[in-house]
């Protein structure tokens, strides 16, 4: 691997997750995630080269949904700017790239979308093959549920298994202010909530919540000014596959395989069980083991630390859940994470993702470390 | 690093009003397998995929481009979705370009398209808020009162919109791929109803299906093909707010803005001068005239005189859209990556009978949004 630029995370902010964010729009609830992630940095927006935001215009139910969160980035005077309708953790990807490219030292990146004004199943079946696979009326439950069943098929795991990842994830997300679900709930609990579809259980699934959220990228020579312990970027790498759901093996994720081994090939590691923690942008437990076996994770280990956070099951904010899960990273690794804190953690690996059955997965190794000298 | 980035191949489709002989996937493939024919390439050449499209409601398919990883030829690829409203085409070409300009790429493929004939554009476009009734309007509604008042500011005589159509179309006409391929005299342009005063029928953009793709690679890839490229010189996305007080929508500063940095970045000092040719964004035949001055071809006040006097008609100084541009083709999504594309076939010499004569520099630009966002490259044909 040829030697990059050292970039680095040196804000981020979001507001906690709440089923309904009642007297804000989402563009107004960008606002403070912005101004708080500047002046953790303790700078000014025009210290900032580029910005990227991530949202999606079926979520704010309305064309062009983004537009209006140029006024909360402070988009005056004219910015380099780019939208992508997509999580915000790859708006943060297509920053990265561009200070490899060494056309910015800064970045802003955002995410919003007011989940609670749509229908989130309803969008997710509006992803689907307009022709053949849409009409059958599958949201992302039911096609999530069909994963499950075929990894359950295929490795004998059990309902108590996905319990017990799913407790876990409950347990750990207790400590995290940020979160929608803050309680910790016993795999005997879950395990007699009821099927929403089975093999999926009302105690498996995400609630629907909504924040906003800002991070800030610093390339090295900046980073150092904007924080006093940035988190670098040693790899980064993302893939999709088909969509169609018989097209390929939905027990296995040969795309996030194939992005951690890229990403952990450019971090110099050799396997992913080398960091302290992971944040897995997975949204039930049965698509967690998958990309656990994917990665390369013991979803019962106790090291790697898995979704220190609580991860996407204590709080899934479209289009932020993947960003959440890189400025989790950062928060752990620059001393930030207060109670829920891994002790000792110098290196994680971070996972976003969209579409169906993870269709499109990207994975990122952080350190507190530069990675090249 | 930032190294040099070429335009190895371009595809697009035959655009019409109604392609139902194709579904959405079939559209975008179309114009994806033409340009891998055109640059001798196949997908397994390709290293990432950057697709681009307006407003997902126009076809009703949310984040369609998970829906089109097969049809793209993404599967276990990277593949980004750009959206920046009318800009999208050509700030998704820019967003490839970094792609190869990091050196993490080599070959990247780079799609844009809209198949309005799926929706309703007129309802996709007029968002329903809280608490306000919507406008229903579209995007011909929003514009017409800064078409007016660039002509009350320029005091431009009222056949400057007419004539720059009869322009546009005379293009079209060369332009096998065009939409509209049907010359028109001024007088029948002037005949159409007057939808949204200045604006008549006449002088608005067809709603069209389509789509264009381009291959994009390093220095290195790119001496190799079959073609002579286009090389990029420099390729910038820029957005403004739009509650500013004072913001001219007329000529919007970050339209200017954004000129200002490709032209310094390509080295061009005198854009009248310098640049041989270029496809504005020109949905509504108005804009012509406001981006000539917005993007510094012109003083202010002038552009509409450089129409007048005919040097913006194919043949003329500075031939504007030779392919009969928005004007002629819209495909929204697609709208933008076309005159990129567009810009790019030019300065290989292979626009077909509406090559520029000696066209060396041309520049490629889209707007959208409110007039907020900006995307421009200048190609030329030496590095």
């Amino acid at each position: 691997m040829a030697q990059l630029r050292n970039v680095a995370i040196v804000g981020f902010a979001q507001l906690p997750v709440v089923a309904r964010d009642e007297h804000r729009t989402a563009t107004e609830m960008l606002y403070p995630a912005v101004r708080q992630a500047l002046e953790q940095c303790g700078v000014g927006r025009d210290d900032i080269d580029y910005q990227i935001a991530g949202s999606t215009d079926y979520m704010d139910g309305r064309p062009f949904g983004f537009v209006a969160a140029l006024e909360s980035m402070g988009s005056w005077p004219p910015r380099e700017d780019l939208h992508l309708e997509m999580d915000g953790i790859f708006c943060a990807y297509y920053a990265w790239l561009r200070m490899q490219a060494g056309y910015c030292d800064t970045a802003l990146v955002v995410a919003h979308g007011k989940v609670s004004e749509g229908e989130p199943r309803r969008v997710s079946n509006l992803q689907m093959d307009p022709y053949y696979h849409a009409p059958l009326g599958i949201d992302a439950t039911a096609s999530s549920a069909l994963q499950a069943s075929m990894f359950m098929a295929r490795t004998g795991v059990s309902d108590r298994d996905l319990a017990r990842v799913a407790a876990r994830n409950r347990k750990h997300g207790a400590s995290n202010p940020d979160n929608q679900l803050r309680s910790a709930v016993s795999a005997e609990e879950l395990q007699n909530t009821p099927f929403v579809v089975e093999p999926l259980r009302a105690g498996y699934l995400p609630p629907v919540g909504e924040t906003a959220t800002c991070l800030i990228l610093a390339a090295e020579g900046k980073a150092e000014r904007l924080c006093d312990r940035p988190v670098w970027i040693h790899g980064v790498e993302h893939r999709s596959e088909l969509q169609t759901l018989g097209a390929r093996d939905l027990s296995r994720s040969a795309g996030a395989k194939l992005a951690s081994e890229k990403a952990l090939a450019m971090a110099g590691l050799d396997r992913a069980d080398q960091v302290d923690f992971a944040e897995l942008a997975a949204t039930n437990p049965a698509e967690e083991m998958v990309l656990c076996e994917a990665l390369g994770l013991d979803p019962f280990g106790t090291r790697p630390v898995l979704n220190p956070s609580g991860g996407p099951l204590c709080a899934d904010p479209i289009m932020s859940t993947g960003l959440i899960r890189l400025g989790e990273a950062f928060r752990q690794l620059s001393g930030r994470a207060g109670e829920r804190a891994v002790s000792g953690a110098e290196r994680a690996l971070v996972h976003g993702q969209q579409g169906h059955c993870l269709q499109t997965n990207i994975v990122w190794i952080c350190g507190t470390k530069r990675r090249w000298s | 690093m930032r190294r040099p980035v070429a335009v190895v191949g371009v595809g697009q489709t035959h655009h019409a009003s109604r392609r139902s002989d194709v579904s959405i996937a079939g559209l975008v493939r179309e114009a994806v397998d033409r340009a891998l024919l055109d640059a001798g390439l196949e997908h397994k050449d390709i290293d990432a995929v950057i697709i681009g499209k307006a407003p997902d409601m126009l076809e009703g398919v949310a984040q369609p481009e998970q829906y089109l990883v097969g049809a793209v030829g993404a599967h276990l690829k990277p593949m980004l979705r750009v959206h920046t409203a009318g800009s999208v085409g050509a700030s998704t070409a820019i967003t490839a370009a970094t792609h190869v300009a990091s050196g993490l790429y080599n070959r990247v493929l780079t799609v844009a398209f809209e198949k309005q004939s799926e929706g309703n554009t007129m309802w996709a476009l007029s968002p329903n808020l809280p608490f306000t009734p919507p406008l229903v309007a579209g995007a011909g509604g929003y514009f017409a009162p800064y078409c007016r008042e660039y002509i009350a500011r320029s005091k431009a005589p009222l056949h400057i919109g007419p004539l720059t159509m009869v322009y546009a179309r005379e293009n079209g006409a060369r332009n096998e791929y065009a939409h509209l391929r049907e010359p028109v005299t001024i007088e029948q342009v002037m005949d159409t109803p007057m939808l949204w005063d200045p604006i008549r029928f006449g002088e608005t953009c067809p709603a069209s299906d389509g789509a264009v793709a381009m291959i994009l690679a390093s220095e290195e890839l790119a001496r190799k093909g079959p073609r002579k490229p286009a090389w990029i010189k420099a390729g910038y996305t820029f957005a403004e707010a739009m509650w500013v007080p004072n913001r001219d929508q007329v000529s919007p500063k970050a339209g200017q803005m954004c000129a200002r940095k490709v032209y310094e970045a390509a080295g061009i000092t005198e854009p009248w001068k310098e640049i041989d040719t270029a496809e504005l964004y020109v949905p509504f035949s108005w804009f012509q005239a406001m981006w000539l001055e917005n993007l510094g071809f012109c003083p202010e006040g002038e552009g509409w005189k450089a129409i007048d006097r005919g040097d913006t008609r194919f043949g003329g100084k500075l031939p504007i859209d030779p392919s009969g541009g928005v004007l002629c083709t819209n495909p929204i999504g697609a709208s933008g990556m076309l005159r990129l594309a567009e810009a790019a076939l030019q300065v290989m010499g292979r626009a077909g009978a509406h090559q520029v004569e000696g066209a060396k520099t041309a520049l490629g630009h889209a707007y959208g949004g409110g007039a907020q966002y900006f995307a421009m490259w200048i190609v030329s044909s030496e590095l």
